[in-house]
């Protein structure tokens, strides 16, 4: 095994840049890895604030308004029914979606493994017969909310279109300040 | 051996069998209606193994727990079949159960009416977690609901009537049933039929405060004659309250029962108390996966009680332990066991556990599990 002092000044040279070469680049991982990638960001694609979250309904329903706890109830699946006793069905964004992540941290306070064992609790405890249903788009979404009756759901407030109601939580709307789902 | 297989064989046909429903679109189209026009058919699986180390006179080694199956039947928005059903490794074989078997009709939230077989709804173990080791923090129950308690009647056949209270900010819970109470065997429910003629009856309650979210709390109240099998017939009342915190930063569960028996034949009623202390703390960041833990539990056996005292039920033990949620349905559970039972010495024991859920095997568009 050769020693450092055999080596000769130009390989020297050689190693040292690659040296220095190796340590730069593992400066630049270990500042990227450290530059906190905010929430929003992440979320939004880096477009600034995170948007509002619409909650709608299907255009025929009656409600217009529901306190934050009742909304939270509805989601916790907590109260199954309307006030007409029609039965609430429950739409939910599949992952990764950013009104997914603003709903699991504001009403549900959960993050997507506790959001699991919830519901598998719930169909565990004979509370429901079911989890939410799926939805794997906002379109999707918005169409299943303007055919099904009883049917709510959550969707950034730009994706909302005509054929459904927009709930006012605790009487504001997504545009209003103070609304509680951003 | 073959019951257990044609279970098994029978919920992997109900998994994957076709659900035809208006709801079961995974594209944009809309659905014409919001209920199916055939009755939906959903499955889950729980189950686990544990490695058992003790220096009590007991089984040890590996022991295959329960493997326990749901399936949840909806024939329309308000009609519902909950079923469960286990099998229990035994010496001999295993055992086929019907944990539980129920029918309900839910009017609206506040009234919804069943027929079946139950977990009673005494404290909160035992409707919260039971036959779910993968749901409990734990490997094992807290010994006053432990497999075939003799303490705590688990399992309750009869009818119920539950539903919320009018209640925003307290959401208040009642819970209401009648029925057979214990069986000839106290350890069992009255499947076959009530075997003394005087059904037993039961009130719950619980609140799930809005200002205290992830806070619940209950009391609740049982009444039945107990008549064993060529044994001694008592009066039995329980009652019970509990606290749960379910948020996992920090989890706290603690309930306490106290157990009334008075001799159908004259004498001083007697009363035995059990309760239970459990903390948990999900850590955070990288760590997040491990859930430290501790419980302490005691149950303690009035003198001369005519049912309770002949079986050795007194406890004091001690657990910590650790669970590892190595995926979303799974988890690796290591715990350490220090318990004394009433006429014994103290005793120390090790436990590791694997235990998992298949969630809603017929999944799709209900399942919270996908994508």
């Amino acid at each position: 095994m050769r020693s450092w002092k055999n080596v000769s000044g130009r390989a020297r040279e050689v190693i040292a840049q690659r040296c220095g070469t190796l340590v730069r680049l593992l400066l630049c991982c270990a500042c990227l890895l450290s530059v906190p990638v905010s929430h929003s960001d992440a979320q939004s694609g880096g477009s600034g604030a995170r948007q509002a979250v619409a909650i709608v309904v299907n255009p025929h329903s009656t409600v217009s308004n529901l306190s934050f706890e009742e909304l939270r109830r509805i989601f916790l699946g907590q109260q199954q029914f309307w006030a007409d006793r029609s039965k609430i069905t429950l739409l939910v964004r599949a992952p990764v979606a950013p009104e997914r992540a603003v709903v699991l941290d504001q009403i549900y306070r959960m993050d997507e493994d506790q959001f699991r064992q919830y519901w598998i609790g719930k169909m565990f405890r004979a509370e429901i017969a079911g989890g939410p249903k799926i939805v794997y788009s906002s379109d999707m979404a918005m169409n299943l909310v303007g055919a099904i009756p009883g049917s709510i759901a959550f969707v950034l407030a730009s994706a909302v279109t005509p054929n459904t109601k927009v709930l006012r939580i605790d009487g504001k709307l997504p545009s209003d300040a103070g609304y509680p789902l951003k | 051996m073959r019951k257990p297989l044609a279970v098994a064989i029978a919920f992997t046909c109900l998994a994957f069998a076709p659900r035809a429903h208006a709801q079961d679109t995974t594209s944009t189209q809309p659905a014409p209606q919001a209920m199916p026009a055939m009755p939906v058919v959903r499955a889950m699986l729980f189950g686990d193994a544990t490695y058992l180390a003790t220096d009590r006179k007991i089984p040890a080694g590996f022991q295959l727990g329960q493997m326990v199956g749901h399936v949840i039947v909806s024939f329309n928005d308000r009609l519902n079949y909950f079923g469960e059903f286990s099998a229990t490794a035994q010496p001999t074989g295993y055992a086929f159960e019907v944990e539980r078997s129920i029918l309900r009709y839910d009017f609206s939230d506040a009234v919804k009416v069943s027929v079946g077989r139950y977990h009673t709804p005494v404290g909160y173990w035992n409707t919260a977690f039971h036959h779910g080791t993968w749901l409990q923090t734990t490997v094992s129950r807290p010994e006053m609901i432990k497999f075939g308690s003799q303490l705590i009647p688990t399992h309750f056949v009869g009818a119920f009537a539950e539903g919320n209270l009018p209640s925003e900010q307290l959401g208040l819970q009642y819970m209401a049933g009648v029925g057979n109470g214990r069986g000839s065997v106290i350890s069992r429910a009255g499947d076959a039929g009530d075997v003394n003629g005087n059904r037993a009856w039961t009130l719950a309650l619980s609140a799930r405060p809005a200002a205290l979210f992830g806070m619940q709390v209950g009391a609740d109240y049982y009444h039945d004659r107990v008549s064993e099998t060529a044994g001694p017939q008592a009066t039995e009342r329980i009652s019970s309250a509990y606290v749960a915190w379910q948020r996992e930063r920090p989890e706290f569960i603690a309930e306490y029962a106290m157990i009334d028996h008075t001799p159908a034949t004259g004498g001083a009623t007697t009363h035995n108390h059990a309760g239970y202390v459990q903390l948990a703390y999900r850590l955070t960041g990288a760590a997040r996966q491990w859930k430290p833990y501790v419980r302490a539990e005691r149950t303690t056996i009035g003198r001369g009680d005519v049912i309770f005292a002949p079986l050795d039920l007194g406890y004091d033990g001690g657990i910590a332990g650790v669970r590892y949620d190595f995926t979303s349905f799974a988890a690796l559970k290591a715990e350490y066991r220090r318990e004394r039972f009433e006429t014994h010495d103290w005793s120390n024991g090790a436990y590791v556990q694997a235990s998992f859920t298949v969630p809603d095997l017929g999944g799709g568009d209900h399942n919270p599990a996908q994508p």
